[in-house]
């Protein structure tokens, strides 16, 4: 077994699984108030790349400043998009719910392509390509940079939600919408702002994301399933448990393929896990914690 | 307003009369013996994991139609116009066979597409089934034209002659520069077109016994967005060569991986496959590009044909240019009205035996003219291999089409070429 190999995957998994984890903090809050589940949200994700993108265009300000900048304009996308579809939407049957978010997804793929065209786009910023040698070990410095930050506005939201009167607020009609609007809350602004700071953690993920892979309108997708694959790992609604189920599912792709092709090796099973499969890893460990805890690793009491 | 309740009795009294108004307002259409024109369908990923390439595709054989029609059209049939319809597979197999279907409900006499050999296979099938030819512009895999359809064409080389080719053109680098073995690693994506193309490629290196040893094998899906830990299982395998089947997205991905973590290489070379020559990739790759071969069916450089048609391409789509994917695009459509132009006829029958006597000129793409065998795949599809020397594309080989000296081993790596 090839003991620096697996330490650099662990590494690089661990670094990618920060965004991971801001990307699901998004859907999670949006889930844990509202209990809607947000479908869209890989593809505004590639709405706050293509921001941070166009940015680095037309000013050469690099990603990792700009992503403020997408962070607000998703924040504006998300407010307006609870106003107007998903405030509507909020007492239907949850089948119901999930039409008009994939709607918008599709909407926001398409019309990604529309304003910045079908190719893949990997823009030169200025730490693209820069990495730092440890020893045998490689750190990918964009991927750091993303993880510090992911982190850092991760702690932040958390924060927020703890101190501030909207956080308060946000967290009061999470837990009971009824009673929040009874004693004056304005449930419907705390909700549209929640979904906005929900959109807006995707959003800068996205920014975040610029340096490290590029972008095109249809990789959204992917990372819907991934940010729910952690939500529901972690316990859908916890806070916590989208961090750490972001670190968990990071790690777990990167390293996978190759501790089960080694795990085979070691049976005498001439057999390769493909990298094609990683997904199934994933999966398998959502569904191992699903048997052992229904409700997902921090996943608190039952509705 | 008065809400009227649809019952069983009035829907049927509606339906009936729709039908009829429809049967009465559809006979003068049938009174047009000869329709001036001529539906042919262009269907291709033009949404999805794979949308630009899908609508590079789709504009060459738009701009293929629009030419023919300029020149008046399919003459033998009174100067028909062709008209093209549009469809779009989104890459995937499923929407591909209802999106066939419809342009088939809608007229479509013969359909081109689908560069996915994936959407190629069930489109295949259901052209077959429905008795439609079907022409494959761009779709590679060997094993659509195994199984004995009778309305299915490709234009393009299959897996084993790229497979043939890429072996023939590593047989004369390794001569040329004294090489004896290669250590290699190969990489593709998990489509039907990756996976059949990275097989066939080992397999032709086992059979023939070549001297390439293929120490890894590494095979990742298609719209993958981080290729961190591949990449490191690369580094741990210390190959001479990369040997890479990719994408657009992909190949950009990889080429930074490699550069970040300082995997030490003497080339990169792809057994065939796109992501390493469109114009985007020297756009965002800049000297990281450099060096890296590809085993394409490529334009043919002094091609009068092709001239043309690039100077058209380019000055139509700015920044853009005649590749792999738009050029056999536009020479897909060409073959097609080639045929209906022999067949003096748009039935099936007709079209599928005027095709195979297709013997059709070209110097749009390397490879002699057009030309089918019984399977159906062109028998003078051929591949060039091509160099990014200065972050401009050249074809290296074969010598006779070849417009720079290959350089290899890379004089420098990616790390040192001051990005």
């Amino acid at each position: 077994m090839n003991l620096n190999l697996i330490l650099q995957l662990a590494l690089s998994g661990f670094l990618l699984g920060g965004v991971y984890s801001l990307i699901a903090l998004g859907l999670s809050l949006i889930f844990g108030v509202m209990r809607v589940i947000n479908f869209a949200h890989g593809e505004m994700m590639v709405w706050g790349m293509y921001v941070a993108y166009t940015i680095l265009l037309w000013t050469g300000v690099d990603p990792f400043f700009s992503f403020l900048v997408s962070a607000i304009i998703l924040f504006i996308l998300g407010y307006l998009l609870q106003r107007s579809v998903v405030n509507r939407i909020l007492d239907f049957p949850e089948a119901m719910q999930v039409l008009p978010l994939v709607g918008m997804a599709m909407v926001f793929e398409n019309s990604a392509r529309l304003i910045w065209g079908p190719d893949y786009i990997s823009p030169q910023s200025k730490f693209a390509l820069s990495s730092i040698s440890l020893g045998p070990l490689t750190i990918d410095t964009p991927r750091l940079m993303a993880f510090s930050i992911a982190i850092l506005i991760t702690v932040l939201v958390l924060v927020f939600l703890k101190k501030t009167d909207m956080g308060k607020s946000i967290r009061a009609a999470a837990d009971n919408r009824l009673g929040a609007f009874l004693v004056g809350t304005d449930v419907n602004k705390v909700y549209a702002v929640c979904f906005g700071i929900g959109t807006a953690c995707v959003g800068s993920a996205g920014g975040l994301l610029v340096p490290i892979m590029p972008l095109s309108p249809y990789i959204g997708a992917p990372f819907t399933l991934i940010s729910f694959i952690i939500v529901i790992l972690g316990g859908m609604g916890s806070l916590t448990g989208a961090m750490v189920g972001g670190f968990i599912i990071g790690v777990a792709e990167s390293i996978g393929p190759e501790v089960i092709t080694n795990i085979f090796h070691g049976l005498g099973v001439d057999l390769e896990f493909p990298h094609t499969m990683k997904q199934v890893v994933s999966f398998f460990i959502l569904i191992v914690i699903l048997i052992l805890r229904p409700q997902g690793l921090f996943g608190g009491k039952k509705r | 307003m008065v809400k009227k309740k649809m019952n069983r009795r009035t829907f049927l009294k509606y339906s009936a009369a729709f039908g009829a108004t429809t049967a009465v307002a559809g006979v003068p259409t049938l009174l047009r013996a000869q329709p001036p024109e001529i539906k042919i369908a262009s269907i291709q990923p033009v949404t999805g994991v794979i949308a630009d390439i899908g609508i590079s595709m789709r504009r060459g054989n738009q701009m293929a139609v629009d030419d023919i029609n300029a020149r008046g059209g399919i003459k033998s049939m009174g100067g028909a116009k062709l008209k093209l319809l549009l469809a779009d597979t989104e890459a995937k197999e499923e929407v591909a066979r209802t999106e066939a279907e419809r342009v088939i409900k809608e007229g479509a006499v013969c359909l081109v597409g689908p560069f996915l050999s994936g959407n190629a296979m069930t489109i295949a099938t259901l052209c077959e089934q429905r008795g439609v030819p079907f022409v494959m512009d761009v779709a590679a895999a060997d094993d659509i034209t195994r199984k004995g359809f009778k309305y299915t064409f490709r234009v393009f080389p299959t897996t084993t002659k790229f497979a043939d080719s890429m072996l023939f053109y590593m047989d004369k680098i390794m001569k040329e520069k004294n090489i004896s073995k290669i250590r290699g690693v190969l990489t593709n994506t998990g489509d039907l077109f990756g996976r059949v193309q990275g097989a066939t490629f080992k397999k032709a290196v086992t059979d023939k016994k070549f001297p390439i040893e293929l120490v890894g094998h590494i095979e990742y899906p298609l719209g993958i967005q981080d290729l961190s830990a591949e990449v490191s299982k690369i580094k741990a395998l210390k190959p001479d060569i990369l040997f890479p089947v990719a994408r657009p997205g992909d190949a950009k991905l990889m080429i930074r991986e490699l550069y970040k973590q300082r995997v030490e290489l003497q080339g990169i070379i792809s057994p065939g496959s796109p992501g390493w020559y469109e114009p985007e990739f020297i756009r965002d790759m800049k000297a990281l590009a450099d060096y890296v071969m590809d085993n394409v069916p490529w334009y043919n450089p002094i091609g009068k044909m092709y001239k043309e048609v690039n100077a058209a391409f380019s000055k139509k789509y700015p920044g853009k240019y005649i590749d792999t994917n738009s050029g056999y695009a536009y020479l897909g459509v060409l073959v097609i009205a080639d045929a209906l132009e022999r067949a003096k006829s748009t039935k099936a029958d007709d079209i599928v035996a005027a095709l195979q006597k297709t013997y059709f000129k070209q110097d749009l793409m390397v490879g002699l003219a057009v030309a089918f065998d019984s399977r159906g795949d062109n028998i003078n599809a051929d591949t060039a291999m091509i160099q990014i020397i200065n972050q401009s594309l050249k074809v290296v080989l074969p010598e006779k089409a070849a417009e720079a000296k290959y350089i290899h081993p890379m004089p420098k790596q990616l790390w040192e070429r001051g990005v």
